[in-house]
């Protein structure tokens, strides 16, 4: 089977991404260096890098397979998980709790974080509730209405910027380049565990999604719940990017370009293409942070800056080599 | 013919935005039938359907299948009965005409849905070999023709292991041959296989050839349901469509043309 052998070759990649790139960098490590106790080389390794590396992988990971499980849900190749206003909602929270508070601490998070998860999950309900009310039959109406919200938010962001000194306008406008650099183990494992109903919730979703791809009436005709699936994949996506934007920012790009290169390469079944996704998604971030790390060495680029440059040509690329 | 009752719509009205689409209708179903749907356009002939296969709850009135209202039944139960082939589908559809197939099995799948079982892949197997297509079997959808495009849908359909067929204007869209090709499938899966199908159609002697009876819409009411004979008569067909058509062959499945000034 073609798409079995493309799996093992993404895990592989996945495993070797996860192994090497924490020893890449500014300062090269070895193995050696771990092994000789080196304390510098240890602490650069062991709180740096591995926590930095985790969070990308499971961020990019988490991006992919929203955005393919929004894509086949909306029928349309340009949704994305941003696209629903999800990263909009989070940008606006930010931003309110830049120019209120600065930097502040609520529940041990900052507030930056609680606030960005509190503005995603907000546009999520609103998202959600036109996707369960009788407004919305049609599923691009609610694609559309994803759209006026992220807009609205945007303008709302434009207008707190506005009204913001420069030391706060330089940090609003540095959260939402989305980057992976201040993280502990902490970060890891409040995304841990969003990422695992995710990918549980899609994979037990995947016959229904694969149907989608035949039509809506089909579907429906066959017994796919058209609510329960939207509510499903609406509400995990949601969620899920929401937990990620609060402590990364927005990380553009990866959750449009990630399904769209593996659909060619899996196929269509999601029940290859959801793990697929996560794979190819965590390993291409963490490969992304880590040029962002080298690119401008010793300082940092933000990898929302670095997947935004690639993902646009990238993603240009693709659509004219599709049409062949 | 067993004259078994497959499904029997009582008083079915649906109106949408206060408009009547579909107006009383009483109607049954036999098993083993294969019945006819034509009218002009908009005289509800897919609003019909969309109620028979349940995708739609009527305004009023009520539909079961056998003594069993529709109501009763979960929306898979019903699709394990009733088999739908919609007018459209998206006209990119990323699959193989296997993958396309197995999902007709989506009815039949247990509530984790792990993996297709057996008897699924066995279901798959039958419906390609009924539609004819098992050479097509693992072809992109994308690299077919249309008419093959259409057995595909309908394999697929048949993969649901259904009693009932249910098929918005399969043959529109396709070229004479292949409009041939549709017609003797859904011949074969009706008079040989026993599946009975319900077919809405704007193609009079398509219809003529293939059903017992021909049920006639307009303006969302039933105007006759009757055999091809009784039905493709001049006044009959004048009194639809308001449009001159002559019968050019009699008999019990008469064809007809419509009539031209130029």
């Amino acid at each position: 089977m073609r798409s079995r052998r493309v799996l093992l070759i993404l895990a592989g990649l996945w495993l070797a991404t996860l192994l090497l790139t924490p020893l890449l960098g500014s300062r090269l490590l070895s193995v050696g260096d771990l092994l000789s106790q080196d304390p510098t080389a240890s602490t650069i390794f062991w709180s740096l890098r591995v926590p930095r590396v985790l969070l990308a992988m499971l961020a990019g990971g988490a991006l992919a397979i929203s955005g393919l499980a929004l894509q086949t849900l909306f029928r349309n190749p340009l949704a994305e998980p941003y696209t629903l206003g999800i990263a909009g909602g989070a940008a606006l929270g930010a931003v309110l709790a830049l120019q209120i508070e600065g930097f502040g601490q609520a529940l041990g998070f900052p507030a930056v974080a609680v606030a960005s998860f509190v503005g995603a999950l907000g546009v999520s309900a609103v998202i959600l509730g036109l996707a369960m009310s009788g407004y919305t039959r049609e599923t691009s109406t609610l694609l559309l209405a994803g759209i006026a919200i992220s807009l609205s938010c945007s303008a709302l962001v434009l207008f707190v910027q506005y009204l913001a000194d420069f030391t706060k306008t330089f940090r609003m406008v540095r959260w939402m380049m989305g980057g992976l650099s201040v993280v502990g183990y902490g970060e890891v494992l409040w995304l841990l565990p969003w990422v695992v109903m995710g990918l549980v919730t899609l994979l037990l979703f995947r016959w229904d999604l694969n149907l989608l791809l035949t039509g809506e009436e089909l579907a429906v005709s066959r017994g796919v719940d058209l609510k329960k699936l939207r509510f499903g994949v609406l509400g995990v996506s949601s969620a899920l990017v929401g937990a990620l934007v609060a402590v990364t920012g927005p990380i553009g790009f990866v959750g449009l370009i990630v399904p769209h290169i593996l659909r060619r390469w899996v196929g269509p079944d999601h029940l290859s293409l959801i793990p697929a996704c996560f794979l190819g998604g965590g390993a291409f971030l963490a490969l992304c942070d880590l040029g962002a790390r080298a690119i401008m060495a010793p300082a940092e680029l933000p990898v929302g800056v670095l997947t935004a440059l690639l993902g646009g040509p990238f993603f240009l690329w693709l659509l004219i080599a599709g049409r062949r | 013919m067993n004259s078994r009752t497959l499904l029997t719509a009582h008083g079915v009205e649906w109106q949408a935005a206060g408009r009547t689409i579909l107006s009383r209708l009483d109607q049954e179903v036999i098993a083993g039938e294969c019945l006819a749907i034509v009218g002009p356009n908009g005289a509800g002939k897919t609003t019909l359907l969309r109620l028979l296969v349940g995708l739609l709850e009527p305004s009023s009135g009520s539909l079961s299948w056998g003594e069993t209202p529709y109501s009763d039944f979960s929306r898979r139960q019903l699709a394990q009965r009733i088999a739908y082939v919609p007018q459209s589908h998206p006209l990119r559809i990323p699959l193989t005409v296997e993958q396309m197939v197995l999902l007709g099995r989506y009815p039949y799948l247990s509530a984790l849905r792990v993996a297709p079982r057996e008897s699924d892949f066995q279901a798959v197997a039958k419906a390609l070999e009924l539609a004819g297509i098992e050479a097509l079997r693992q072809r992109p959808l994308g690299e077919l023709s249309g008419g093959e495009r259409q057995s595909v849908f309908i394999a697929s359909a048949l993969a649901q292991e259904a009693e009932l067929m249910v098929l918005d204007e399969p043959t529109t869209h396709l070229d004479p041959l292949h409009q041939r090709e549709i017609a003797s499938l859904l011949a074969r899966l009706n008079r040989q296989a026993g599946l009975s199908v319900v077919v809405a159609t704007h193609d009079l002697n398509f219809a003529s050839l293939l059903a017992d009876r021909i049920l006639a819409l307009r303006n969302g009411a039933v105007v006759a349901c009757e055999t091809p004979a009784e039905m493709l008569r001049e006044e009959r067909l004048a009194e639809i469509f308001e449009a001159p058509f002559s019968v050019v062959r009699g008999g019990e499945r008469p064809m007809t043309l419509l009539e031209w000034e130029r």
